[in-house]
């Protein structure tokens, strides 16, 4: 490698994705909403199907105040102490 | 002679890293960053801000790393300080700014003294091509944003479209052709002060208006095309720019009127009835749920609903050349929670050149 300085920032950690359990009966499954349009029919739909098709242990619905901003700290918080997977829908 | 192509390597190089923007970088050595950091008169160490949505570390050194990289020159980093720290500010929203599949990129203001001692053009062209500080600002801010927030196209900034702003985007107010305060004036800043303000902003969308001489005949024009930003039916509507050129802001200083007036009366002109603005009506888009939910019959309401929030919400400034009848609005990107203008004031050390 050259001299050359690096425009990145090598300190930031790289994300990984969760992973994926096999199975989501026993689960608690958080389906959250970004506020985007359409975005419940999306979830409503899944929602059914989770509930026909798994033996989900809960199946929880949340909400962002708006698509264009991330998650609020609360909101994160509460999510990540009490389920165990979650979906989050675009839609539009 | 033949000697070894020791640029042409570097420029190869820095593609295989992946760290430009599809156009060719300046190779960033350590004397060439080491003098951007020493005109922007502050520590290579110091944290400016984190730049989101992967909240990279913008020290003074990183941020001139990008700025050797997009090709400034040295006594520009103040600005592009300014501008990264406008930015990262929570009130822009960079993280949706940058990872929406909407089109936004930051649009860099320069109001100040600093536009004549930079050479950052406000007149002819201003939108265009051929000015090293307005091609090389805006394009260090588009660096940052990639290297350090890690807005890499198609990976985390998921835009449909984008425009070509995100390459570079930087102006300088016309200030000397304008009949009102400055765009930083108007927000508190003093005449004598350098200040950068980033809007997230759309392409420009040009106005022809040759034949208007009076305020009561340019408005509707200027009127018509802000009616369409973002969707027709689209309202309650943020931060947005209109870019009077000189000509068309010479109409209403002559007539007297303030850019007071000239927002109240657009706002004003810009309202529809909820009964019009119904979804479903004449194309997909309209009034969210949560809106019509308010009134009881959406289909008979005449409650008139603004294209923009406020007033205020409409910001004027004059850029461009003398000659032209011809105007610009550029879109903000502000969804009721969104992105928002931000000012900065630009710290310079004093410069010998």
């Amino acid at each position: 490698m050259s001299d050359y300085l690096d425009p990145t920032d090598s300190v930031a950690v790289p994300r990984k994705t969760a992973r994926r359990p096999m199975s989501l009966d026993g689960k608690v499954v958080t389906l959250l909403d970004i506020s985007k349009a359409k975005g419940n029919h999306l979830l409503d739909r899944i929602e059914e199907l989770l509930r026909e098709r798994t033996k989900a242990k809960a199946i929880v619905r949340k909400k962002k105040p708006t698509f264009a901003r991330p998650a609020p700290d609360g909101l994160r918080q509460e999510i990540v102490g009490a389920t165990d997977v979650l979906v989050e829908a675009l839609a539009d | 002679m033949s000697v070894p192509d020791v640029d042409a390597d570097a420029i190869e190089e820095l593609y295989a890293r992946g760290v430009t923007d599809g156009l060719p970088v300046v190779p960033p050595t350590r004397a060439r960053v080491d003098r951007a950091i020493a005109a922007s008169g502050r520590p290579g160490d110091e944290l400016v801000a984190l730049v989101p949505p992967n909240y990279g570390r913008a020290t003074v050194e990183k941020i001139a790393i990008n700025a050797v990289m997009a090709g400034c020159r040295p006594e520009y980093l103040p600005v592009v300080i300014a501008a990264i720290d406008a930015a990262c500010d929570e009130a822009f929203d960079l993280h949706g700014v940058s990872a929406t599949t909407n089109a936004p990129s930051p649009l860099v203001i320069v109001n100040g003294p600093i536009r004549a001692q930079l050479e950052i053009n406000s007149g002819a062209g201003v939108f265009g091509p051929g000015w090293r500080a307005n091609a090389t600002i805006g394009r260090a801010v588009r660096l940052i944003c990639v290297n350090l927030g890690g807005a890499r196209p198609g990976v985390v900034s998921m835009s449909t479209l984008a425009h070509p702003g995100r390459y570079t985007y930087c102006i300088g107010e016309h200030e000397e052709a304008s009949p009102w305060d400055s765009l930083a004036v108007e927000h508190g800043f003093a005449p004598d002060q350098s200040v950068v303000a980033v809007l997230a902003a759309d392409a420009p969308l040009g106005v022809y208006a040759h034949n208007s001489r009076t305020p009561e005949h340019l408005l509707p024009t200027l009127a018509a095309s802000m009616a369409v930003v973002s969707h027709h039916r689209m309202t309650h509507w943020g931060d947005t720019l209109l870019v009077l050129s000189p000509e068309h802001a010479k109409v209403f200083g002559d007539a007297g009127w303030k850019k007071a007036d000239v927002r109240r009366w657009l706002h004003e002109r810009l309202r529809w009835p909820v009964c019009a603005l119904r979804p479903g009506l004449d194309g997909g888009e309209g009034l969210p749920e949560h809106v019509l939910a308010k009134f009881g019959d959406p289909s008979s309401d005449t409650t008139l609903i603004p294209k923009f929030r406020t007033p205020d919400n409409i910001k004027l400034l004059v850029a461009g050349g003398l000659a032209g009848r011809f105007s610009a609005i550029v879109p903000g990107w502000t969804f009721s929670k969104g992105s928002s203008l931000v000012f900065r004031p630009i710290h310079a050390p004093v410069h010998s050149r």
